[in-house]
């Protein structure tokens, strides 16, 4: 249940508010989740006043508004193929026009196509206050330590990689069982990243070639077991799925 | 805090609590355009444009809006004609919704014009993959797309100048509908295109229908203006002063007897109006099936009880000011619980240690024995089961099963309920069976039926799910308790944890079949979960077996004294409650065999189609089950009149390319995809049309001054058409154009009797009234036209029976005429002045049933298990088609629907009893962006009992999908599923064991 609604018009406004503790204050992105009903009491930080819809190339990196929606994000056309097929598969276009990109990484489980994107291209984060800058890999699954008080304001992701997204779902529009990621740099850098279980999407993977890459998806998701798939079947398909999105990447231009 | 929201280019100032959504703000406003179908943003029925962009107004704040501009749907156009008042009339996208039949039940249709329009506005020359994902986040469950799809191209073509407003279906077009059928396979269409962009389906047309004037046209529905303009015409779109929000503590354990419950803290909270529990109501055991008296099944419930029987099942109400404090209330309630064993797997349900229905008032129907978890027991044996099997050179043995499923129709269960000035309860109520609604509560109520009025305002789908007096008692026992208005409605949570979905089976199967492809004999054993209370527990069940087992009777001597064994036991668990699902019981027993003939038929070596139809049921021959059973009543034998499954077959086979493709070497390739293998597969359907010397409608016509008629039915349109239908019929006998024709429905105090829409029976039985009713009013015109003319006197005297009614006019063989305002007027206040009135009713003595050949083509990937279902194709023969746009659109969204029974949809339930699919994020219904092609053909046979010659179409497209995937899939890779949905891991494992066994 929301009990206070503020708009500040400065970050500083922001994080003041952010601060409390009493009431739990969460940042507001678009509030697709967030405004769902809850039995938690919260305040609720609306951040669209703040300017952080902004997107902008800067060299080989794009730095991303924390809450630039995901539509906003797809009106891209410079972003990777595999990226706009991600977007397009975590939420539908009415859910696109609010979800921003932050909201997303933070509320999103292992089903999420954007997130494992999002972490194959190991995003680089920047949190307020402090300008901490963290991998979002080192955020996902400390999300309950590292976000209370602080405001996500960034996401830069690399632009000189390439991307493959693949996965396998009920329907085409289904959340994933299972689906791979992969990122690959100009010097062969590979990240790996399966998703389709757990809390969040699991880097399998991030070596300076592919190599060993079959051995890291099967303990990756060796164990990836629950009611909606057996640990046998994500195992095995996440390593068909790495298999297509490295195989997909080498055709890339 | 008081805000200033701009709507529609209009400002309000408006206080508005920090968390109040920007849907609840605008109802509130009178917006009730934007509907709620769930409020976690997964449906976007509420969608609204913010900013010119489609916004889910659910999980969208006011405060959040504020500063925005904000368009509703009642923005986008008006009725052109006002009075006085000219209008410039529907926008172009509310006109091609209209004129395309891209409106079912019309909930999701404000959002998805809305989003249309958002889409057309930055995109005026989409693709229709771009228009399909452009609606994406608008589910819907009535259409299967297509339609609405086709309406936003056709409308897109208008704003470019390239078409003309409205103009969807041309006179060319309905020549079109009416010529040959392909005997070529369809052309094959490109990636993008997923729809052949055609608004009117391929109609095979009987030659009685030819003079016709409005049976078989295309009109538009009746109710299609308002829809579009999202006018408040749902139950929850009703103000009344001093309205309470009604909630339902429900039970978090699967088990249990409430042996302590302290409500008191709950009744002191200010804004509480009223708390109940079982010990402040009558204790009335009841059954909530909406079905004629008497009820066939247990009588097993109460509207609350000392007990709970599933995770979600009632524990007490609470009515208070509003939501927030409802809520806060529930949370007061102490109940401290003993939990019982429970038990969740139908498999070990009877004679378990624990019992659900222990009640000293449960009462028994036919073979229910509550001491063993026992529902319900069907042995029907038709023949000598025993000795065909004797006379089999093979006999073939499987187990199959099928899930439970949610409806999910977009507008969730919702009632209101007032005392009238009369002191008689009135309840608004979405709802199929507005007259067992009343007849049920009166005794739970303790109010005499004359004292409840029950209205059935627009429902917005209901496909079964409403079949179910499953809240109005709700709403109804607190509207005793406060003295006040009170408003009920599920939230989709308890949609999928608290309503009736399909009853889950295991189905085991024996055939024996002689060398040459005969069946000998055909026995099905069906374990049915009935859930938590027994309601429809035996009719399903029936069904399961009537339907699905009847339509192969095999072949030579066996035509006449075919060899079928039913049997079923319908047992409790303590999960969600079974119910009414359109398609009732059948398209479980079809997925068990049809797969089972697909098997036989492989094993055999027999074409899979040849096969079928040497064994299939033929006109002219006995319905089996029509000897042996009939839901619980009398069975009466009924001859098969008409069947057109041969051409079915036939023409569906030529529209998929069968023969192209059905064991063609390299087309289950997929050229430079190496793990990709297409698949084509089949299944047949029959169906039945409502239920014989049983199911009743009426219908009452009268006639205004003008010449126009109030057409009154109790029968009630879900969204399927049936108004127009109904409509269509009497202007065809009273030979007026649908516009001059008022339709109502349904009210108990002013319509007649209606047993309600379910047994896909309205077009048919409530058909037959409205025409028996339009008769008599042709009478009384034909009659009244006489004495007009006579009375003038400029021509020789007419006979009644030589004036025939057309064009508004009655008019006689040599050209003279009276216009139908003329005999209004005259009628009323002229000379031997009557009011020209009639009623009829209508109780078939058959059930003739529809049959149809559904073809499903896959794409699987024998890798991950992942399918595609990229095409499917029916060929229905459901009697003359009414109305082609509005039967196309049941065939269409009937086969969405099951659809998702074949691939994706399913109720899990943990060791607990505690259900997976909690929201339609989890559940997953098909969104537009993802659907296969689909292709309706009507091979039309005339029924000699209809006065139209109609048989059912509701139901019959959600039987066969499932079948004809699975066995398109075994087709493409040779995975051979027992069980759906279809799961990629379902069908990885199949593969796996078949290479395992190789």
């Amino acid at each position: 249940m929301i009990l206070e609604y503020h708009r500040p018009d400065t970050l500083e406004q922001a994080l003041a508010l952010l601060a409390r503790s009493n009431p739990t204050t969460l940042p507001m992105g678009g509030g697709s989740v967030l405004n769902a009903p809850s039995d938690e009491e919260v305040a609720v930080v609306d951040l669209q006043n703040l300017g952080l819809n902004v997107l902008k190339l800067k060299g080989n990196k794009l730095n991303l508004g924390a809450a630039l929606t995901l539509q906003g994000l797809l009106d891209n056309p410079d972003i990777p193929d595999a990226l706009s097929k991600a977007i397009r598969h975590e939420a539908t276009h009415n859910l696109r026009q609010v979800a921003t990109i932050a909201g997303t990484l933070v509320v999103s489980d292992g089903r999420s196509a954007f997130t494992s994107c999002m972490l194959a291209l190991d995003a680089q984060l920047i949190l307020e206050p402090g300008a901490e800058e963290l991998g979002l890999g080192d955020l996902l699954h400390m999300r309950t330590e590292k976000l209370p008080g602080r405001l996500l304001t960034q996401i830069v992701i690399p632009m000189n990689v390439k991307l493959s997204y693949d996965y396998v779902a009920r329907s085409s529009a289904d959340l994933p069982i299972v689906c791979a990621a992969v990122t690959q740099w100009p010097s062969g850098r590979t990240r790996v990243v399966l998703g389709g279980y757990g809390s969040a999407p699991t880097l399998a993977l991030d070596g300076p070639q592919a190599d060993g890459w079959q051995e890291a998806v099967q303990n990756a998701y060796g164990q990836a077991g629950d009611d909606w798939a057996s640990a046998e079947y994500r195992s095995e398909i996440s390593a068909v799925l790495s298999a297509r999105c490295l195989e997909n990447i080498a055709i890339i231009k | 805090m008081s805000i200033n929201l701009n709507v529609n280019s209009k400002s309000h100032e408006i206080d508005v609590a920090p968390g109040e959504s920007l849907l609840k703000a605008l109802r509130a406003e009178g917006y009730y355009g934007v509907k709620q179908g769930c409020d976690t943003g997964e449906c976007g029925a509420c969608t609204v444009l913010v900013d010119n962009r489609p916004v889910n107004a659910c999980v969208y704040l006011t405060r959040q809006a504020e500063g925005k501009e904000i368009e509703t749907i009642e923005a986008s156009g008006e009725h052109p004609e006002q009075g006085w008042k000219l209008t410039e009339g529907l926008h172009p996208l509310q006109q091609a919704f209209v004129a395309g039949g891209a409106i079912q039940c019309g909930f999701c249709t404000p959002g998805m014009i809305l989003a249309a329009k958002d889409l057309l506005t930055r995109n005026p020359n989409p693709s229709e993959a771009e228009v399909r994902e452009g609606i994406s986040g608008v589910l819907c469950r009535c259409t299967g797309y297509v339609k609405p799809v086709q309406a936003i191209l056709h409308a897109a073509a208008v704003l470019r100048g390239e078409a003309e407003p409205g103009e969807m279906i041309t006179p060319d077009d309905i020549d079109a509908l009416f010529i040959s059928l392909p005997e070529s396979p369809a052309q094959e269409t490109s990636e993008e295109t997923q729809t052949s962009v055609q608004v009117l389906p391929k109609v095979l047309i009987a030659p009685q229908t030819k003079n016709w004037k409005h049976v078989g046209q295309p009109e538009q529905k009746v109710d299609a203006v308002k829809l579009v303009q999202g006018k408040p015409a749902f139950a929850a779109d009703f103000e009344i002063r001093g309205m309470l929000i009604a909630k339902v503590l429900k039970s978090p354990l699967a088990h249990a007897r409430i042996k302590h419950i302290d409500v008191s803290e709950a009744r002191e909270l200010p804004g509480v109006a009223a708390v109940l529990t079982h010990k402040d109501i009558p204790r009335v055991v009841y059954s909530t099936a909406g079905q004629s008296h008497p009820i066939p099944g247990p009588l097993d419930s109460f509207s609350l009880d000392n007990k709970v029987r599933f995770v979600g099942d009632r524990v007490a109400l609470v009515a208070a000011e509003n939501s927030e404090i409802a809520d806060q209330a529930l949370k007061l309630i102490k109940v401290e619980y003993e939990e019982l064993p429970s038990l969740v797997d139908s498999r070990l349900a009877l004679d378990n240690e624990a019992l659900l229905h222990d009640q000293p008032e449960y009462v028994d129907f036919a073979e229910s024995d509550a001491s063993r978890n026992l529902a319900a027991r069907l042995h029907i044996d038709i023949g000598d089961v025993d000795q065909g099997f004797e006379a089999a050179d093979h006999i073939f043995e499987h187990e199959y099963s099928v899930p439970k499923v949610q409806q999910a129709a977009i507008e969730p269960h919702v009632v209101i309920t007032y005392w009238d000035e009369d002191d008689r309860l009135v309840i608004r109520t979405s709802t199929q069976v507005p007259f067992h609604v009343r007849r049920i509560l009166a005794p739970v109520l303790q109010l005499p039926l004359k004292r409840i009025r029950v209205v059935k305002p627009r429902i917005g789908g209901g496909f079964g799910g409403k079949q179910e007096v499953l809240i109005e008692d709700v709403a109804a026992h607190l509207t005793i308790a406060a003295g006040r208005p009170v408003i009920f409605e599920f939230t989709r949570q308890e949609e999928f944890v608290a309503a009736r979905p399909r009853h889950p089976m295991h189905i085991k199967m024996k055939t024996g079949v002689k060398e040459d492809g005969t069946i000998t004999a055909n026995e099905m054993y069906c374990l049915a979960d009935t859930g938590a209370y027994g309601s429809h527990a035996l009719t399903v069940t029936g069904n399961t077996g009537a339907k699905a087992m009847a339509i192969y009777v095999g072949d030579g001597e066996y035509r006449q004294n075919p060899n079928i064994r039913f049997v079923a036991d319908i047992v409790y668990t303590n999960t969600t409650p079974s119910g009414a699902f359109r398609g009732y019981g059948v398209p479980q027993g079809f997925w068990a065999v049809e797969r089972h003939m697909e098997r036989i038929a492989r094993e055999l070596e027999l074409d899979p189609i040849e096969f079928r139809m040497k064994n299939a049921l033929r006109e002219g021959e006995l319905q089996p089950f029509s000897t042996a059973w009939s839901e619980g009543r009398e069975p009466v034998p009924e001859t098969i009149e008409t069947n057109g499954l041969e051409e079915c077959v036939r023409q569906g086979r030529a529209a998929i390319g069968w023969d192209q493709k059905f064991g063609i070497e390299g087309w289950h390739q997929v050229s430079g995809k190496p793990t990709l293998r297409k698949g084509i597969g089949i299944s047949l359907a029959m169906h039945g049309t409502a239920i014989p010397y049983l199911d009743m409608g009426a219908a009452s016509i009268k006639m205004n001054d003008d010449g126009s008629f109030n057409l009154m039915v109790g029968a009630t349109d879900l969204g399927t058409g049936s108004d127009t239908v109904l409509a269509q019929m009497a202007a065809e006998v009273l030979g007026v154009p649908l516009e001059d024709l008022i339709v109502y429905s349904s009210d108990t105090d002013f319509t007649p009797f209606d047993k309600g829409a379910y047994a896909s029976s309205t077009t048919y039985i409530s058909g037959a009234a409205v025409v028996g009713a339009a008769q008599k009013v042709a009478d009384r015109l034909t009659y009244r036209a006489a004495l007009i003319l006579n009375e003038r006197g400029d021509g020789p005297e007419v006979n009644p029976s030589e004036i025939r009614l057309a064009d508004r006019r009655a008019t006689t063989q040599d050209g003279r005429f009276v216009t139908l305002e003329e005999i209004g007027q005259h009628a009323l206040h002229q000379g031997e002045q009557e009011q020209i009135m009639a009623v009829d009713s209508y109780v078939s003595p058959v059930a003739p049933p529809p049959f149809a050949a559904q073809f499903a083509e896959v794409t699987v990937d024998i890798e991950t298990g992942q399918v595609v279902v990229d095409k499917l194709v029916m060929a229905v023969d459901a009697g003359i088609i009414i109305n082609p746009v509005t039967a196309g659109g049941q065939i269409e969204g009937g086969m969405t629907q099951a659809l998702g029974y074949a691939v994706c949809e399913e109720m899990i339930y943990d060791d607990k009893g505690v259900l997976r699919e909690q929201n339609l994020r989890d559940y997953h219904i098909f969104q537009a962006n993802e659907m296969p092609q689909m292709e309706t053909i009507f091979v039309e046979t005339f029924e000699p009992s209809h006065p139209f010659g109609v048989k059912a179409v509701a139901e019959i497209p959600t039987d066969a999908v499932a079948p004809a995937v699975a066995n398109a899939i075994m087709d493409a890779c040779g995975a051979d599923l027992n069980v759906i949905p279809a799961t990629p891991e379902r069908i990885w494992k199949s593969l796996k064991e078949s290479a395992e066994l190789k």
